[in-house]
């Protein structure tokens, strides 16, 4: 699995994307495509805003901000919280990237292209070890989704008349049930104590904190997977000493 | 949304963009001083999580805009026929996702 090269690796991280993740990216960005275009925006800048925004959740934020006649800098905030989870995505993502990653414009340009699926797929066991086979992966699964995403946000833009609204709302839905089972299906034990602790520290700090919950999210959260992850691991090291 | 030299969709999109970039680029500016084997490389992915899931309750329990709409009761209830069809179909994202979001559909067709 690790002596893939990198051409073999952009193969599989392309067709690892043509599935699933294309499909749910095809749907929730005709979604989104339809949302842009009810908001007020242009069907240029709904497809620009898919490609380099690239997070739909801030995305959606953006919409319905704008079209509520929010002000520019509510929009920042708001669309700057729902997408804070690039930051330590990036930080956990990239140094696996090894060498492959070593100028500045080399790791910004990763970190554009990953996304919370991109992100997924890579974490999980079956995605390639060796830094230059990831590399080769990530950027075949990410490009295969940004053209899957860019031109149905411009057919949702399009047929934005035509979707009945309980169709409309359900594209909407269908980023979090997708990212909801995604995180369901985590095996990793500290991942998945990260997880729980998230969802648990999550409602209230969400309600309490509008502007700043997701990061007191995060920190708390990822801090308790983390603690139990290493106290774990020092007992089974201490299992195998013989 | 008329388009001239002013456009303010187009400057609200902008803003968007810069304001997604700027945690991409603060994380590839960090990322080259961890060890992928290190402690701190392991808390980062921890708090990924973390985050992922905030992002999730925030997105299914407290929505703002059109999917506020909908009853926190359907939501909720939508999500969690998504994941049961998913273990119930030993773990198929795909049908899991469709019966969760085709659950939704139905459920806000029939409501309103």
């Amino acid at each position: 699995m690790s002596d893939i090269d990198f051409k073999t690796a952009l193969r599989r991280g392309a067709r690892d994307a043509i599935g699933i993740p294309a499909i749910i990216l095809i749907g929730s960005m005709t979604g989104y495509g339809a949302l842009a275009h009810d908001s007020g925006f242009g069907v240029g800048l709904a497809v620009l805003s898919t490609v380099l925004i690239w997070g739909l959740p801030g995305q959606i934020a953006m919409a319905e901000l704008y079209s509520a006649g929010a002000d520019l800098l509510a929009i920042a905030i708001a669309v700057a919280m729902a997408n804070m989870r690039f930051f330590p995505m990036a930080v956990s993502l990239l140094p696996t990237f090894g060498a492959h990653s070593d100028t500045r414009l080399g790791r910004v340009m990763q970190a554009q292209l990953m996304s919370a699926t991109s992100w997924a797929y890579i974490m999980r066991s079956t995605a390639p070890r060796a830094a230059h086979a990831r590399v080769g992966y990530h950027i075949g699964f990410a490009a295969v989704c940004l053209i899957c995403a860019a031109a149905s946000t411009a057919l949702g833009h399009y047929g934005a008349s035509g979707l009945p609204q309980p169709l409309a709302l359900a594209l909407l839905f269908l980023n979090a049930c997708f990212l909801l089972i995604l995180l369901v299906d985590v095996r990793e034990h500290p991942a998945l104590v990260s997880i729980a602790s998230g969802v648990v520290v999550g409602i209230p700090a969400n309600i309490a904190l509008p502007d700043t919950g997701l990061i007191v999210t995060g920190v708390v959260g990822g801090t308790i997977g983390f603690l139990v992850g290493e106290w774990r691991g020092r007992a089974q090291m201490d299992e195998e000493r013989p | 949304m008329t388009d001239g030299a002013t456009d303010p969709a187009l400057t609200v999109v902008i803003v968007a963009i810069l304001a997604s970039f700027v945690w991409r680029a603060l994380g590839a500016v960090l990322a080259h001083r961890i060890n992928p084997e290190g402690r701190v490389f392991r808390w980062f992915t921890c708090v990924s999580y973390a985050v992922l899931a905030g992002l999730l309750t925030r997105l299914l329990i407290l929505p703002m805009g059109d999917l506020a709409s909908v009853d926190l009761t359907i939501r909720v209830a939508a999500a969690g026929v998504g994941v049961a069809v998913f273990f119930l179909t030993r773990r198929n994202l795909l049908v899991g996702v469709v019966a969760g979001t085709g659950g939704f559909a139905l459920a806000v067709a029939l409501t309103t």
